[in-house]
């Protein structure tokens, strides 16, 4: 990944064309709403507008090359966890909140890292496990603060936020080191925002019964099982950014960004509902705190990630 | 608080934007403006060295583990960054300059970098509001480890004189056991004064007083008067005797 390789890279041009294509047809479409039916379009119009920045950043960061890519995922990563942070109390609590940064800083250098002996990019090894160094660091970090009372707690709520926010969303990074890197990022970033969309959708006009009410009242099967129908057929539309992948593949692909989505989805909504808030933040106007954004991509990063290693190595 | 028996104790200030976050006191940790305002520290406290060659006289009396009062002559923005400086890096992210709210928070950005780097709370200077301000004040003083930096002149004077004190100081203390600490800084009208645009090197030196209550003074208008008079007779106590001007043998203007 370098800046003359997205120019040369058709994955690149592609995607770069479709998204801009359809922003173009989805800012025709609210306006066409707006100004000719004259309905209320200012909840879709504030969701559109941080479209309208999140991917021209993406975007950037992506053709800007490897190491600005990973960059840019560990910072993103970053706010993520300070989100999470503040809604938990987690805060309050500086040792842990900055210890977990920083391991959320050593899964960027880690990625970034190349592998001394074979010169491999994005130290693999070492990657698979900063969870346990960062368990143990968070542990030392309560030895060195001399106060056991609580630390049980709290060790266990920065180690979940760093495994969840921090690590599995890592996988992301990861992926840029990949030989077709372009391909396997703009199709899990570009298929997961499709599954949100697909479900949302289906669940408007299908949606009768509900999926998991105590935890997210407004999803329904409907919902689930269309956008678990679209993302599993949405690779064969995409059939240029995975090349070498076989029907069977792509199908597993696809299911992986359904199922994985949704998951992570509810996940995060358990969290939300358990705290009581209603957004992690509000950093992306229309679309709450950044960790909303991503959390379909929690669980989704890393089943790709090795599903995409296992079938074709990096 | 701190990592003690918490109960999922959410951010409240969840809903306002990031510089009305700063608006508001006391705040919310956040760790990007603690770590900003460490970095940042560091380098102030660098500069105030290199530059300054800032020197502190009776850190001992600052007050261990109790929440205090720094009351200072006022001359510069130098000022606040040099109070700051002589607290232990611990209590950064619990040492609060008052600051005027029609200055400081006139733009977002200047109260964003101000807030970050040197902890702001934001005050109203007229007398009605103001009052409100000083319960915001007690409450941050009632717990213990916080610092409160005050001007109680209210502006920065421009011939190095110290002014008449605001009754502020005198409300907020009047009958209470909080301690507060005189203190006399010397040289930062010099280095940054009113009006000009970055500081330029020069010494600054710091004495603090001794701390003292005013546990016993009952809250009448004529106690609060006299506390602001006794504040300011110490604080002016604390400034080196003046120095005979040394006479250049040369005048500058001749040549």
């Amino acid at each position: 990944m370098s800046p003359s390789a997205a120019l040369t890279s058709e994955v690149f041009r592609y995607f770069a064309f479709l998204t801009t294509g359809l922003l173009v047809v989805g800012g025709a479409i609210i306006a066409v709403v707006r100004f000719g039916f004259a309905r209320d379009v200012s909840r879709a119009w504030d969701a559109y507008r941080g479209w309208l920045v999140m991917i021209p950043v993406i975007a950037a960061s992506l053709f800007a090359g490897r190491a600005v890519a990973i960059c840019f995922f560990a910072i993103i990563s970053i706010i993520a966890f300070t989100e999470y942070a503040r809604a938990t109390g987690l805060h309050h609590d500086l040792t842990m909140t900055f210890t977990s940064l920083g391991g959320i800083v050593a899964i960027g250098a880690v990625a970034i890292a190349s592998d001394p002996d074979t010169g491999v990019q994005g130290r693999f090894g070492l990657f698979m496990a900063l969870p346990v160094l960062v368990s143990s660091a968070l542990v030392f970090a309560a030895i060195l603060r001399n106060k056991p009372k609580g630390q049980l707690k709290a060790i266990a709520l920065t180690l979940f936020g760093f495994l969840c926010i921090g690590w599995m969303f890592g996988h992301v990074a990861l992926l840029a080191n990949a030989r077709n890197a372009y391909g396997y990022l703009f199709y899990l970033i570009f298929a997961v925002e499709l599954n949100d969309v697909a479900a949302f959708t289906c669940g408007k006009l299908f949606g009768r019964r509900p999926l998991c009410t105590n935890v997210s009242p407004k999803k329904t099967r409907e919902g689930a099982l269309g956008a678990v129908l679209i993302s599993a057929l949405f690779p064969f539309a995409v059939r240029f950014a995975l090349p070498d992948f076989s029907t069977l593949e792509c199908v597993l692909a696809g299911l992986i960004v359904g199922v994985g989505g949704q998951l992570g989805d509810l996940s995060i909504s358990v969290i939300k509902r358990d705290i009581g808030v209603k957004d992690m933040g509000r950093l992306i106007r229309g679309h709450g705190g950044v960790l909303d954004r991503i959390d379909s991509l929690l669980y989704t990063a890393p089943l790709f990630f090795h599903f995409a290693r296992y079938t074709h190595g990096m | 608080m701190s990592g003690v028996n918490w109960n999922y104790d959410t951010a409240i200030d969840g809903e306002l934007s990031f510089v009305d976050r700063l608006r508001e006191c006391p705040r919310e940790p956040d760790p990007f403006v603690y770590a900003s305002r460490f970095v940042s520290a560091l380098a102030i406290r660098a500069a105030l060295k290199i530059f300054h060659r800032y020197d502190i006289v009776g850190r001992e009396h600052l007050p261990r583990d109790v929440s205090f009062v720094l009351v200072a002559n006022h001359s510069s923005h130098l000022d606040a960054l040099a109070l700051l400086s002589a607290l232990p890096l611990r209590s950064l992210h619990r040492a609060y300059p008052l600051a005027a709210r029609d200055y400081f928070g006139a733009s977002d950005l200047r109260l964003a970098l101000t807030t970050i780097v040197a902890n702001l709370m934001l005050f109203d200077r007229n007398a009605t509001t103001g009052l409100q301000e000083l319960k915001r004040c007690k409450q941050i003083l009632d717990e213990s480890g916080n610092v409160l930096v005050m001007f109680p002149e209210g502006t920065r004077s421009i011939d190095g004189r110290v002014g008449v004190f605001r009754r502020g100081i005198g409300l907020l203390l009047a009958g209470t056991r909080y301690p507060v600490l005189p203190c006399f800084l010397d040289g930062t009208l010099r280095a940054w004064p009113k009006g000009s645009l970055a500081p330029r090197p020069g010494p600054i030196r710091l004495v603090i007083g001794d701390a003292r209550t005013y546990e016993g003074v009952e809250h009448t208008d004529g106690n609060v008067l006299q506390i602001c008079d006794d504040l300011r007779r110490a604080i002016v106590a604390l400034a080196p005797e003046p120095r005979t001007q040394r006479v250049r043998p040369v005048s500058k203007e001749a040549y």
